[in-house]
């Protein structure tokens, strides 16, 4: 054992073990001796402008978003540079090790092994070597896409632009619902320091792709910055619940193969979807098979999961792709995500590799992966809320109603939102819905003055209400409380 | 999908016989098992093994990664080393397996070949012949080997201009030269078909031949 024992910058301890470092593509990194954390050196050692920038990361920027109100949150949610260290004349910084859940299971076929989002993006990852067990369901997959985007919106809103998001940079955990940002060291801030990274094949937007042919410091040359990150977020989401790339379709734009990357990923690049163009769909050849059904965006379009994220993938891949300023932001993403959550139906099938499916407004939903039709009566709640005390309006937030689903505060009242700012009284639920007695009931755990505006009556804390078609409750009298309208879908 | 083609050249002449060709295999197992652990060689990666001593032979045609076992190698007694018939072999077979790009439909991505030798080519006029005949066609990259203190260099360099050389042919240094073949294709099913990226840095048992 070779323990370096030393001081980091800040004058605090650090120890880290002088063998056998794990390569990574600028860094070798040693572990501590108790694997808390590990030291990553740099190759080659960053020049001043560099060294600056990690200083300013483990300095002003980590401490704009871990020491301020609700810091702690964003722990699990970026893997942060805590520490400068230099030794033996290299430059490294400590990070903090990864949680244990981003490791696949000691018992599954992969066991040890990294969970980046490379392994759940792909269609033949995931429907062929990604252990069972560790699949998750399509709501772990919306949670993890809804904490990447929240994480993209922490940085944005701190002024700053990761310039290299991609499933690289991502580690996922579907069957816990735990994502996390990693290699934050190519973080930049827009004007002060110019980008070191132009990013990673998949993700890098368009008009950078387009313009890396320019040498770096030409006016036209693009670099990473918010809206870049934006694009690259927006395809990681959608790989992330379609397992397919959006510009990856079987478009010959030049048989030279540097040239039809360029093109594919940069001036030419076409949603894979593009209602009108059509000319991009996917390739399905002989080996796709293990690929469906993914590969067939017949069986599984971008508007498989409810109108809020279908808006979102147009002004992604249609309307923003050759249009920076018209992408979606990362908070558009996270809003959209929360309420698409909210739109879920179970299915009846258990053995359904996504267990759940975005209730499509249908008369007769069906599962889209099993095929499963909902049987039964099922109770549909959509929100609705006030800005001048009588008029109420859509809210366009629909809650679905399956047994112990719960309702929270942030559907009670409209400026509650379930981020990192959500008040620890308020992640409670304040009731919960089930199938009793051949009936749909809403039980009120904590509502003060729920009312039932089709009898005028209050309903009580810890009675019931049945659900029935055109039911009204106000779930609150405040001036920012909300009214749910209930529909009835029958399916036998 | 679109394919990531391995073509691995092995010589399996004489010399090659025992200990150098058991640490081959040793190191050939190694990189089949760090590639199947890597979600970006597993989805593209598809391998071929073609070995040449008195002819080259395709022991596994291109084959995809998860489900690929490596069969026994028995070098002869004595035997040339035909590298230019492996050369001729391998040019036959990227146009047999390789799906090609055309104006209609997105081929496989561009090959990556490894060539490995503790020699130089007894079939001289044929390899000169087949050197030019291979520039005709397109790999993301080619990797050529010497290993040891025999092998010689200068031919490999009509090959390609990434030529590495091993000192001795132990067990180390041919597990450390699998190991960094494995990061390098990893790479390469890392960057769609960019051409341009630089080899990962060897570790100190392999010299890069400038």
């Amino acid at each position: 054992m070779t323990t370096i024992k030393t001081k980091a910058k800040d004058g605090t301890p650090v120890e880290f073990v002088y063998k056998d470092p794990m390569q990574g593509g600028v860094k070798d990194v040693y572990f501590a001796p108790d694997k808390s954390y590990v030291v990553a050196f740099f190759r080659k050692n960053p020049d001043i402008a560099g060294q600056e920038r990690i200083e300013k990361l483990v300095g002003q920027y980590r401490k704009g978003i871990f020491e301020q109100a609700g810091g702690e949150y964003w722990k699990k949610l970026f893997c942060w540079p805590e520490k400068i260290v230099e030794y033996d004349g290299k430059i490294g910084m400590t990070v903090p090790a990864y949680q244990s859940h981003f490791f696949f299971g000691k018992q599954t076929s992969l066991a040890g092994a990294e969970k980046e989002g490379k392994w759940f993006a792909s269609a033949k990852n995931f429907n062929r070597f990604v252990p069972a067990e560790e699949k998750g369901t399509l709501l772990s997959y919306l949670r993890i896409c809804l904490l990447l985007s929240r994480a993209v919106r922490r940085l944005h809103a701190a002024g700053l632009a990761h310039s290299d998001l991609s499933y690289k940079n991502c580690l996922v955990d579907p069957s816990g619902g735990n994502a996390c940002i990693i290699d934050i060291d190519g973080l930049v801030v827009p004007g002060l320091y110019p980008p070191d990274v132009v990013g990673t094949p998949d993700f890098i937007a368009p008009e950078v792709v387009s313009t890396l042919h320019l040498p770096v410091g030409d006016p036209n040359r693009k670099l990473p910055k918010r809206e870049t990150d934006q694009h690259a977020l927006s395809v990681l989401v959608y790989m992330y619940l379609f397992h397919r790339h959006p510009l990856r379709g079987r478009k010959v734009h030049d048989q030279e193969p540097d040239i039809q990357e360029r093109l594919e990923m940069g001036e030419k690049a076409l949603f894979i979807e593009h209602p009108q163009d059509k000319s991009n769909r996917p390739n399905l050849r002989e080996n796709d098979k293990v690929c469906l059904p993914w590969v067939d965006i017949n069986k599984t379009p971008y508007t498989m999961y409810g109108p809020l994220l279908k808006g979102l993938f147009e002004l992604a891949f249609i309307t923003g792709l050759h249009a920076p300023a018209q992408r979606p932001m990362a908070g558009d993403w996270e809003t959209a995500l929360v309420k698409t959550c909210d739109m879920l139906q179970p299915c009846q099938n258990s053995q359904c590799v996504k267990k759940w499916f975005v209730f499509d407004n249908t008369t007769k939903p069906t599962c889209p992966y099993c095929g499963t039709p909902y049987k039964g009566v099922l109770p549909v709640l959509d929100f609705y809320s006030t800005r001048n005390g009588k008029d109420y309006k859509p809210d366009n937030h629909r809650l679905m109603v399956y047994n112990n689903q719960y309702l929270y505060q942030w559907h009670v009242d409209r400026t509650v939102f379930p981020d990192e700012k959500l008040k620890p009284e308020h992640s409670k639920p304040v009731g919960y819905f089930a199938f009793h007695q051949g009936k749909w009931i809403f039980i009120n755990q904590t509502l003060p003055a729920m009312k039932n505006l089709s009898t005028g009556e209050v309903v009580p804390v810890g009675k019931s209400v049945d659900l029935t078609e055109g039911l009204q409750l106000l779930l609150s009298p405040e001036a920012t409380g909300r009214i749910v309208n209930v529909k009835i879908v029958k399916n036998d | 999908m679109r394919r990531l083609p391995i073509y691995i050249l092995l010589d399996t002449s004489g010399s090659m016989r025992g200990e150098p060709i058991e640490a081959v295999k040793t190191g050939l197992r190694a990189l089949l098992s760090s590639l199947s652990r890597d979600p970006y060689a597993l989805e593209t990666v598809y391998l071929s093994i073609i070995t040449f001593d008195r002819e080259a032979k395709v022991l596994v045609p291109l084959t995809e990664l998860d489900g690929f076992t490596l069969p026994e190698i028995e070098p002869p007694e004595t035997s040339p080393t035909n590298l230019g018939e492996a050369l001729e072999l391998l040019i036959r077979q990227y146009g047999k397996e390789v799906v090609k790009t055309t104006p209609e439909q997105k081929g496989d991505w561009l090959p990556f070949a490894v060539v490995m030798t503790d020699g130089a080519p007894s079939d001289t006029m044929l390899f000169k012949q087949m050197t030019a005949e291979l520039k005709k066609h397109r790999f993301a990259r080619i990797v050529a080997c010497a290993a040891g203190p025999k092998a010689k260099v200068d031919p490999l360099r009509e090959i390609t201009k990434d030529v590495v050389s091993l000192d001795t042919m132990d067990s180390n240094s041919f597990a450390q030269f699998w190991q960094w073949v494995s990061t390098a294709v990893s790479q390469q099913s890392q960057t769609a078909d960019s051409t341009q990226e630089d080899l990962p840095p060897p570790p100190n048992e392999i010299n890069l031949v400038l």
